[in-house]
């Protein structure tokens, strides 16, 4: 098993530098550029622009972008000043010595920018994911155990609605509810905070914290329980006809032990398989929930870098999370091999 | 089983410690808004300066500690995204220039009037009053500026001419500077004593008055920016002392932004607003629906449609510019598509200029600002219809029929009756090829820029020219030439955006997108590819201080660019800022961001 683990380990290093070229020529080759202008110019100047390339590391060939992007150019001769002549050593480090680059647009280290917004979308995530699991689990059971029952068939038009109802729309639909309309009866505040992760002026508190986090975690969590809900059901299906609960019937067992030892615990192994495949998600956040709800988070990070084509920022977020990706994956085999006893890796 | 139990337990542990993880990163945003009130005038203090003199700035410390006891006035501006620094000219996102109006002042601001007012200059320099001295004869001039002398950092460090020739040579360093308007034209900049200096101009420069001003250009202090990490990078670029009416407290990235009022403000008794806090708040809906239910008292550049809807809201009003900015247009290319040259390749169909005429008389620019823009901005039909260069232009009627007949003496008739004309007998296309362009706008404006893509494709299909239409992100649109930029690479036929200029001087703007030599790709933005001699020479004389013979030039200009319909101007988009209406002194403006008079703002429950 150790051996297997090292192997795959080896394997994702070499999978991720090969994703890294992908990812980086994809990303430069994409139509348009960070120079463009926006917001206040449409007309950048050429003099501008010529600086902002050498400021870049944007005039060097694209190869040539990516070796500075992996290894830094301290080594190399650069001429920063675009008179033609060389004139010292670049101060990148490169990835591999942990330096992701600088933003193009504040110009701040790239980790810098993340570790800002990264604490923020997993919280908000975490929170979503367990609030998900915590009512997508008894849905889905009961669902199961109950097959066409008037339950399951209301929890299965909800998970259709679920998964159909973009979460922009249910999070517009949910400010409007519980800020705009909704008041609070005794102090004639709205009801509910419209985002931010807390009341600005105020110390902190529990309460405060929870309020700011229903309508996002809602919004987020709709889609999961979905999800979730449905997967278990199926899972659970399969289960609920399997030889061996009726093994444990026949043994007399009561239902309850039959349906949560023997029902469920193996029902759930497929699903942990699934969850550990959606735990980049916590890191890499949701946009649109970001995004209304205006929590400062990894989403809209993405987002923001994305349609400003801040390379070194995106090309962070991307490689970070296809490395927590691959890891995902290894550690969903590996559960899947603890779980299941049948399963072996040589 | 019992390894699997285990496992189920290691992974809600998991999950528990990334929960508390989680919770606990808040920790520090959590008690920063308890740690605010003592240090008022301190920046925050993750503020390290790399071989400077870290000691913490604080001036007058007791005045403001003093005032708690009383109820403080308090707002709330919502943008949708953090800006980059407090750096405008560098970042160029507008969120920039708005929160570095409430903190730094330049030399000059530029008022809604688009006259220029001295901030932290004394006077505005003038050959009247001999700030300026122009010698004819090499063509070149010195402007001297004085400082006012009673401006002080928000940490007690007086403000000095050491500090304007720091920001220039900083702005002007070809490592780590930026190009700015004019930059071209200073030799050198020279400190006479502690409160003078003076520019030394190469040439006439008619825009000196914004030199170190304007939008988006402040003075940085020399003693507490570090010229090593550079004009575009350095951190007292995001951790600002303070010249103007606000000092920044506190910056929680992605969330707010909490400005205190400045107790050494030169100007006496203001700013009259105790606090003000920038909320990032990135959905417009949500802004709108904050504003409404007052818990926003600032939303800047409403849209058309939001002042429209906000007209009814009680608690919100809508403050509007005199006059406007940008104009929307349409940039016809007179090379072929993919060329840039128009003389080697002229474009089959847009290079004739009755064509281009009629394209002009074919679009129903009152039917499209009326019903797509609500009625707000106004028709435009030549760059000079603003003070202070205001040009007599007949305004170019309306009328498909008057253009197919210009469209059939250019040679181009539809003689199969599909609706499409073809060439006959036309200027630079084959016999028979069909007149059909493709007509392109950016994705960024949102649907009335795409509805007025439409209509115009409609009143082109009225009068036989077939359009076909594509909308592109503004970064693929504006690009610069190597990366595949549409204009810059002159990969279009007619082309749908909307541009314009801040301030009183038009020159840099004129040359930018019609001088000749802005023609070549990576050089300049005419991406038309117009190449006229008589402009570019009216152009060479515009750099000139004599005012008079100014107006003259921009109407001799705006009576070629009426008869050569080099750019089709449609019409003016507004520059409007909602405001809650307990928010009094707000003034919409289009030469700067709706904060350039923060000082002046007051709130009246």
């Amino acid at each position: 098993m150790t051996q297997y683990i090292l192997r795959r380990l080896i394997q994702a290093l070499f999978l991720l530098f090969l994703l890294s070229i992908v990812m980086f020529a994809l990303v430069n080759l994409a139509p348009g550029g960070p120079l463009a202008g926006h917001g206040q110019t449409r007309h950048v100047r050429p003099e501008r622009i010529a600086m902002l390339k050498r400021q870049f590391g944007l005039d060097k060939p694209l190869p040539v972008q990516y070796v500075v992007w992996l290894i830094g150019n301290d080594w190399m001769q650069i001429d920063a000043d675009g008179d033609g002549v060389p004139d010292g050593y670049g101060a990148r480090k490169g990835v591999l010595r942990g330096d992701f680059g600088f933003s193009f647009r504040t110009r701040k280290p790239v980790l810098e920018e993340i570790a800002l917004r990264l604490p923020n979308t997993v919280y908000l995530m975490s929170i979503t994911m367990l609030v998900a699991l915590l009512i997508a689990i008894p849905i889905g059971v009961i669902s199961a155990i109950r097959q066409y029952s008037r339950f399951d068939l209301a929890v299965t038009t909800f998970s259709f609605a679920g998964q159909a109802i973009p979460e922009f729309w249910l999070g517009l639909i949910l400010i409007l509810v519980f800020y705009a309309w909704l008041k609070n009866p005794f102090t004639g505040e709205p009801l509910l905070p419209p985002g931010g992760m807390y009341t600005l002026g105020e110390g902190f508190s529990v309460r405060d914290r929870l309020a700011h986090l229903i309508l996002p975690v809602i919004a987020g969590a709709l889609g999961w329980i979905a999800w979730y809900s449905r997967f278990l059901r199926s899972s659970m299906l399969d289960v609920v006809h399997q030889d061996y609960l009726r093994t444990a019937r026949a043994k007399g067992l009561d239902e309850r032990k039959v349906v949560y030892r023997h029902g469920l615990r193996n029902a759930l192994i497929p699903l942990v398989t699934m969850l550990a495949l959606d735990m980049p998600y916590i890191l890499t956040g949701a946009v649109f929930v970001e995004m209304i709800f205006s929590w400062p988070g990894m989403g809209r990070l993405y987002y923001q870098s994305a349609l400003q084509r801040d390379y070194p920022v995106l090309m962070a977020i991307l490689i970070l999370s296809a490395g927590f990706m691959i890891i995902s994956n290894l550690v969903a085999d590996v559960m899947y091999a603890i779980m299941d006893p049948r399963i072996r890796y040589e | 089983m019992a390894r699997s139990k285990r496992l189920i337990w290691l992974a809600a542990a998991g999950m528990l410690i990334v929960l508390v993880f989680g919770l606990a990163s808040c920790g520090p945003t959590v008690t920063e808004p308890a740690a605010t009130q003592p240090e008022e005038v301190t920046p925050p203090d993750e503020v390290t300066q790399p071989g400077k003199a870290t000691q913490p700035p604080q001036a007058a410390e007791t005045e403001v500690v003093a005032e708690p006891a009383e109820e403080k006035t308090s707002i709330t501006l919502v943008i949708p995204e953090d800006p980059p620094s407090f750096n405008a000219i560098v970042g160029d996102t507008g969120y920039d220039a708005l929160v570095m109006n409430l903190v730094m002042l330049g030399l000059t601001g530029v008022d809604a009037e688009s006259k220029v007012y001295p901030e932290l200059a004394a006077e505005l320099p003038t050959v009247e009053n001999g700030g300026v001295i122009v010698d004819e004869e090499t063509g070149t001039m010195d402007v001297t500026w004085k400082l006012r002398q009673d401006v002080q950092w928000s940490d007690g460090t007086p403000l000095t001419a050491d500090d304007a020739v720091f920001t220039w040579e900083a702005i002007m360093n070809p490592e780590t500077g930026t190009w700015v308007r004019g930059s071209d034209y200073v030799d050198s900049i020279e400190k006479i004593d502690d409160y003078t200096f003076v520019f030394h101009y190469n040439t006439i420069y008619p825009g000196y008055l914004t030199q170190l001003g304007g939008e988006q250009l402040v003075i940085w202090p020399a003693h507490y920016c570090s010229a090593e990490e550079g004009f575009v990078a350095w951190e007292c670029g995001r951790q600002p002392l303070s010249t103007g009416p606000f000092v920044l407290q506190e910056w929680t990235v992605g969330d707010h932004m909490t400005f205190a009022r400045n107790p050494n403000f030169f100007e006496p008794g203001k700013p009259a607003i105790d606090e003000i806090i920038v909320r990032i708040v990135p959905d417009d809906a949500v802004r709108k629906t904050m504003m409404i239910n007052g818990d926003a008292d600032l939303n800047m550049w409403a849209t058309e449609a939001v002042i429209k809807e906000l007209q009814d809201a009680e608690n919100v009003e809508v403050s509007i510019s005199p006059n406007n900015r940008w104009v929307m247009r349409l940039f016809p290319n007179q090379a072929a598509k993919g060329t840039t040259d128009p003389a080697a390749s002229p474009h089959p169909i847009l290079n004739d200029v009755r064509v281009r005429d009629a394209i002009r008389m074919a679009v129903d620019v009152d039917t499209i600002f009326q019903d797509i823009f609500q009625g707000f901005g106004a028709p435009v039909w030549t760059e000079f219809y603003r003070q202070p260069y205001v040009c007599d232009i007949p305004r170019p009627a309306y009328d498909p029929e008057g253009a197919m007949a210009l469209l059939a003496e250019a040679g181009w008739v539809d003689t199969d009756g599909d609706g499409v004309r073809e060439c006959h007998g036309c200027l630079n296309a084959n016999e028979g090829d069909l007149m059909q362009i493709e007509l392109y706008t950016y994705a960024e404006y949102g649907e009335p820029l795409e509805l007025t893509q439409q209509y115009i494709a409609e009143n082109l299909g009225a009068i036989g020219i077939e359009a076909q239409l594509s909308i592109f992100e503004g970064s693929v649109m504006w690009a610069d030439p190597e990366s595949g930029g549409i204009e810059q690479n002159g990969d279009f036929d007619l082309d749908l955006w909307d541009d314009g200029y801040s301030g009183t001087d038009p020159t840099d703007y004129l040359w930018e997108l019609y001088y000749s030599e802005a023609a070549t790709p990576g050089y300049g933005w005419n991406i038309v590819r117009w190449i006229n001699p008589d402009f570019d020479a009216l152009l060479d004389e515009a750099y000139t201080l004599d005012e008079a013979r100014r107006k003259e030039i921009f109407c001799e200009m705006a009576q070629i660019m009426d008869e050569e319909v080099p750019v089709i101007l449609l019409f003016s988009t507004v520059n409007a800022d909602a405001h809650s209406t307990r928010l009094h002194g707000i003034q919409s403006n289009i030469n700067d961001l709706v904060s350039w008079n923060a000082a002046d703002w007051t709130v009246e429950e």
